[in-house]
């Protein structure tokens, strides 16, 4: 039979015979089911990172919601992420409610990542404060990571996946952090707030990123803990006493709504300044280096060839636009005259960027900008009102348990930038809405409820977080935050100057926002 | 793949299915099933036949369709192992039939595509029990030997066939101990065969067959007790053996049956196991044949596919047989057992002869590269008459003497060498050794010019030696007619064909072809007529039957003369159908030789007898005085004519048939009383002869059928 053929020998030798076929058909059967896994396996291209998160369509970003110990691929969010999954598996299932961390956890810059990392640990010690330490007030919460890629690009993807875990047991009330004032998370607040969900922006200053634009809200349900670039900007203001003949704007065009809400606030304060606003041009992607360096060069003669009286350079940008400048800066021509840049909370980034010029700090120029929080702020009590030395102490002391168990450990702490302390005050305020929002004899507040207290934060309901007093005004933005103004010392670290307060001096005892 | 049978159609086609593939429910060299035709119970098949007509080759080529597929088992009976024991083994513990049934069982062990070897226990232990009564006086080697092999039906071949060998090597130590220890042999042996069974690991279905002997008659449900009356009916002979042998034919069946039944055998195994049975007109063929249509008849069944081959048409203990030309089971058998006959429980199957376009396939298939003579497949299927083997051999022969030997004539008389490594032998006597018995060729060499049981005892008186009488020549005749040669009035060997070779061989017995002659000579003796008027019937003159067979031999030795005398003067007084008859057998004569002027075989290849036929001689042969000369020339030329044209060794000539069909409707012309007769012969002959067939007498009742 050998000699004839394959054909033959299927069919007469196995097809013919009934234990064969049957058999045959077996192994058919399986090695078909097999091969049919394998090819799934092979040409499936597994898109998933860890559970909920996956890789979008086209991208090697890792964006979703992660519910576990994943890190996102970052080694030194791993303490932190850690900390966050053994709290959240402490968690009674049914006696919790979610907040979902958005940040951009993903990003590939070290002076954002960092940031992220220190707003992940403020957010966690926030939980586990609210979960340890208030008096077994309840519901508690559960931390979870959403990530909608780098550079937010994947917001959309991320939403989708949010909204339908505040109907499952996960039972999602809020969303904390968003990060930057950048396009996209603008439109991705947006869409969380259009879905009822309520959002609390811990480092979104951009005007346009808040409610109240006009008298209208367009993000129903949103709530800030960081002031708006414009009280930023009046803050700085106050500080400094800028007048239009002294001072010389230097702005990102087109801008984004951060750049842009500074530049207006600037463009505001120094009206009728004989200088014309110098523009610069940044990559989409503000992150990049780009050609903006000799830009900056240019601009630098400019600088240069104002007159005498002009000592104050307003800086409207993001911060590697920003150290490319002071780089350039250092190099100028007129190493003699005195300058002093002021920039809004974007100046934070420098602490401990390896590759700005330091020696540059040391030629006459001084690097001053808004803090959105600083822990030598409230290191005494700086002002009656506003914000306590207390308060802060709740943070310290906490961070002072964060290195072992069982708080920590949360990985170095570094409180310079005041993304640990923001997002520690964003998540208070989370909690804060979230209990307040939940009826007696409840275990969870109806979504809805959460973004309904927002307005209520004020008074005696006011939030006093690590950076001052946090009191919403109706449409959920902090009325007159302490605004830490911090000057960048050649050393790299940052030394607190003074606070600053939007309305000129610090809010009432009763902290009402004005109608 | 074997070669393929010509012919055979109806046994080995597949689509639509033969009577095998329908029996075996297998298509030929091919693992696929084919529905069956009686599912379930199917006939003892016998394939019918002289010797010659491929019954040997059909059964061979049965075996290499199914072998691998099925377990086939082929056994001759005329083999000389079923003759008489072998290895010193006594005649009280042996028979054909057990010899048999230990021959097939190993065969049919034979794993098979899809399954593995079947094991025989039944038979196993049955065929011990057979052994253990010649073991008197048997040395221990001996009986190691024949146990052993006894034991090897029980060894399935599979993984644990390791185990299994040790097994049968453990359980013939203990036979062999057990018999050539102190006590009752035979009981010990068997004993000891049985034990075997409890403590082997195939427990269960040991177990079975363990206990099947326990329904042996007056075994009284002990197994032990009915293998040791088995063993004591064995060896008492005579219809006690008979009835032993039937149970283990039965043992063979049920061990059979049981590899069939249950789950997994039918998963695996596909059709029915098949057993040839060559020769089985001798012994164990009827023994094998009987055991099965006895149990069959009483409702014992099997699945088992038997077909055998029977030379001759049956014996008398098949007189009930169905019976079918194998044309009829081309597609159904229409095979239906009677109840009360178990003879009627087996399908005798007539082999037909071979029709010429199977002779043309044949002949051409054997001489591929050569230019055969065209009409060589004709006159091959004429001189044969369809007969397998002469048309093998003369095919074979034409491929290995072609283009040498022109004609059929020096094809039968050159040397072919069947087989590469086999001794050339003249194709006659070739055809000779397979198509007479060979005790008996030397006498029917002799007795083939004879004509009746008179003729052939004159000739024996004259040719043969002394101790071979009538009652041999009776016997002789007996036994042709068993072995299936057709009996013919007027021919001592009925078979055309078969007569052809003996008398070749008779005319070159030798060199001056001396026997010959004698022959001849002494039959126109015993022909001649009588000496005056005192003789019985016919009367003064000559009575035409006697009258023609003289001629016939005067011709065969080249005397025409008389002949064209007798034809010439009883032409106005015999009535026409007598006279073309006796014309007919005259001119039947051989000729083997060509014949020199004077009627002399000589060495040339010259014929004659169409230049005769066509009055090319005329000239050269004055009439006798006194006679009709224009009658005697026309009778002259048309005997030659009918001689030349019913020569089976001679090609037909088409200008000697035309020339035949003129000179008989000119004869008719002078017999107004026979006028219609002889003209419808000139035209009957003259088609007849061109085609190649016997010549009929017009208004031929069958009663008179001469050849």
């Amino acid at each position: 039979m050998a000699g004839r053929g394959f054909g033959t020998w299927l069919r007469e030798g196995v097809w013919a015979i009934p234990l064969r076929r049957y058999l045959a058909v077996l192994v058919s059967a399986a090695l078909v089911v097999g091969l049919v896994f394998v090819v799934r396996v092979l040409t499936h291209d597994d898109r998933a990172c860890a559970a909920g998160v996956v890789h979008p369509e086209g991208s090697d970003d890792c964006v979703g919601v992660s519910t576990t110990a994943y890190d996102f691929g970052r080694p030194q969010l791993r303490d932190a992420v850690r900390a966050i999954d053994r709290e959240n598996d402490s968690l009674k299932p049914g006696a919790y409610v979610t907040v979902a961390l958005m940040l951009p956890y993903t990003a590939s810059t070290p002076s954002t990542l960092s940031d992220i990392q220190h707003e992940l640990q403020g957010a966690y010690l926030a939980q586990w404060e609210a979960n340890h330490a208030a008096n077994g007030q309840s519901p508690s919460i559960r931390l979870v990571l959403a990530n909608p890629g780098a550079t937010s690009d994947h917001w959309k993807q991320l939403v989708d996946q949010l909204e339908p875990m505040t109907r499952s047991a996960d039972r999602l009330r809020a969303v904390a952090g968003v990060g930057m004032s950048t396009d996209n998370n603008k439109k991705a607040v947006a869409e969380l707030t259009r879905r009822g969900i309520p959002v609390v922006g811990s480092s979104i200053t951009a005007d346009d990123l808040a409610n109240g634009q006009g008298g209208r809200d367009p993000f129903p349900g949103l709530a800030r803990v960081s002031p708006t670039n414009t009280d930023e900007a009046r803050a700085l203001a106050s500080f400094a006493k800028v007048s239009a003949g002294r001072a010389l704007l230097v702005y990102d065009k087109p801008g984004d709504p951060y750049t842009r809400t500074i530049q207006a606030s600037f463009a505001k304060l120094i009206k009728g300044s004989p200088y014309e606003p110098q523009p610069f041009t940044p990559p989409a992607d503000r992150t990049q280096e780009g050609t903006t360096a000799n830009t900056f060069r240019q601009i630098t003669h400019l600088v240069c060839d104002t007159s005498k009286e002009t000592d104050t350079i307003l800086f409207a940008g993001r911060h590697t636009q920003l150290r490319q400048f002071i780089n350039a800066l250092g190099g100028r021509g007129c190493q003699d005259r005195k300058f002093t840049l002021l920039t809004g909370d974007e100046g934070s980034y420098l602490t401990g960027e390896k590759a700005l010029d330091r020696s540059a700090l040391k030629h006459n120029l001084s690097i001053r900008y808004t803090s959105l929080a600083h822990p030598d702020a409230w290191a005494k009590d700086t002002a009656k009102t506003g914000g306590s030395a207390r308060d802060a102490k709740v943070l310290s002391d906490l961070l002072a348990r964060s290195g072992r168990a069982p708080v920590g450990p949360i990985g170095p702490v570094a409180l310079d930038d005041g993304q640990l302390i923001i997002g520690y005050d964003a998540m208070t305020l989370v909690v804060h809405g979230i209990r307040e929002a939940t009826p007696d004899g409840r275990t969870a507040p109806p979504l809805a409820d959460v973004g309904l207290q927002w307005p209520q934060v004020k008074g005696s309901l006011r939030v006093s977080g690590a950076s001052g007093w946090i009191c919403l005004d109706v449409h959920g933005n902090p009325y007159d935050k302490a605004v830490p103004i911090v000057e960048l010392t050649p050393e790299g670290d940052s030394r607190f100057v003074k606070i600053a307060w939007p309305e000129g001096r610090p809010p009432g005892k009763e902290c009402l926002p004005p109608s | 793949m074997g070669r393929r049978l010509h012919g055979r159609g109806a046994l080995f086609d597949a689509e639509p299915a033969g009577l095998a593939p329908r029996l075996v429910g297998l298509r030929p060299h091919q693992h696929r099933t084919t529905p069956y035709e009686h599912p379930r119970e199917l006939p003892f098949v016998l394939l019918t036949g002289s010797r010659g007509l491929g019954k040997t080759a059909v059964l061979g080529e049965l075996r290499s369709a199914y072998k691998g597929h099925t377990p086939v088992a082929l056994i001759d009976c005329a083999h000389s192992a079923f003759a008489a024991p072998s290895g010193g083994r006594p005649a009280e513990a042996w028979s054909p039939v057990s010899q048999a049934l230990l021959v097939i069982a190993e065969q049919l062990a034979e794993p098979v595509t899809g399954a593995g070897r079947i094991v025989f226990p039944r038979l196993m232990s049955g065929l011990v029990a057979v052994a253990a009564g010649g073991w008197n006086d048997a040395d221990s080697e001996r009986i190691r030997r024949e146990v052993e092999r006894i034991l090897l039906l029980n060894e399935g071949g599979s993984w644990i066939a390791g185990f299994a060998g040790r097994w049968a090597g453990r359980v013939a130590a203990n036979v062999v101990a057990a018999a050539t220890g102190t006590g009752p042999l035979v009981s010990a042996s068997i004993e000891a065969t049985l034990e075997s069974f409890s403590d082997s690991f195939v427990h269960r279905r040991h177990a079975k067959a363990a206990t099947w002997y326990r329904d042996y008659p007056n075994a009284s449900g002990n197994a032990r007790r009915g293998l040791m009356l088995l063993s004591g009916h064995f060896r008492a002979g005579g219809t006690s053996r008979e009835h032993a042998e039937r149970h283990l034919v039965r043992a063979l069946l049920a061990d059979l049956t049981e590899a069939y039944a249950g789950m997994l055998p039918r998963m695996q195994r596909l059709g029915r196991p098949l057993v040839l049975i060559d020769n089985a007109q001798s012994a164990p063929g009827p023994g094998l044949t009987d055991a099965v249509l006895r149990d069959r008849a009483d409702g014992i069944a099997d699945q088992v596919v038997f077909i055998g081959a029977l030379r001759g048409d049956g014996r008398p203990a098949l007189r009930n047989a169905v019976r079918r030309a194998l044309p009829e089971v081309t597609r159904r058998s229409g095979w239906t057992p009677d109840p009360a006959a178990p003879s009627s429980r087996a399908l005798l199957v007539a082999l037909p002869p071979l029709s010429p376009d199977d002779t043309l396939h044949i002949v051409g298939a054997a001489c591929a590269d050569l230019p055969v003579p065209p009409q060589l497949p004709h006159t091959t299927r004429r001189l044969t008459g369809g007969n397998p083997l002469g048309i093998t051999l003369l095919a074979e022969s034409a491929a290995q003497n072609l283009p040498e030997a022109t004609s059929l004539g020096e094809l039968l008389t050159a040397d072919v060498r069947p087989h590469e490594e086999s001794d050339g032998a003249p194709t006659y006597l070739e055809l000779l050794g397979r198509l007479v018995p060979a005790d008996r060729r030397e006498e029917l060499t002799v007795l083939a010019a004879a004509h009746d049981h008179d003729s052939a005892v004159a000739l024996a008186e004259a040719l043969l030696p002394d101790d071979f009488g009538p009652a041999d020549i009776r016997s002789l005749q007996t036994r042709l007619a068993r072995e299936g040669l057709p009996e013919i009035p007027g021919q001592f060997v009925g078979d055309a064909f078969v007569r052809t070779l003996l008398l070749l061989a008779l005319h070159h017995r030798d060199a001056d072809h001396g026997q010959w002659r004698t022959a001849h000579e002494t039959l126109i003796a015993h022909y001649a007529p009588p000496e005056d008027g005192d003789g019985d019937g016919a009367g003064g003159d000559d009575d035409p039957v006697r009258a023609r067979y003289r001629l016939h031999h005067e011709l065969a030795l080249g005397d025409a003369e008389s002949a064209v005398a007798y034809l010439r003067d009883t032409f106005p007084s015999l009535p026409a159908a007598t006279w073309l008859r006796s014309l007919r057998f005259i001119a039947s004569a051989p000729y083997f030789h060509a014949h020199d002027a004077d009627g002399h075989d000589f060495t040339g290849r010259d014929d004659r007898r169409a230049d005769v036929a066509l009055g090319r001689t005329d000239a050269g042969h004055p009439p006798p005085a006194g006679v009709d000369g224009v009658l005697h020339l026309r009778v002259r030329r048309l005997l030659h004519a009918v001689w030349r044209l019913t020569d089976p060794l001679a090609l037909p000539d088409p200008k000697v048939a035309d020339r035949l069909r003129f000179e008989l409707e000119q004869l008719s012309n002078l017999r107004p009383a026979g006028n219609a007769l002889l003209w419808r012969a000139s035209r009957d002959w003259a088609e007849d002869a061109a085609a190649g067939r016997a010549l009929r007498v017009p208004d031929e009742a069958d009663d008179e059928g001469v050849a």
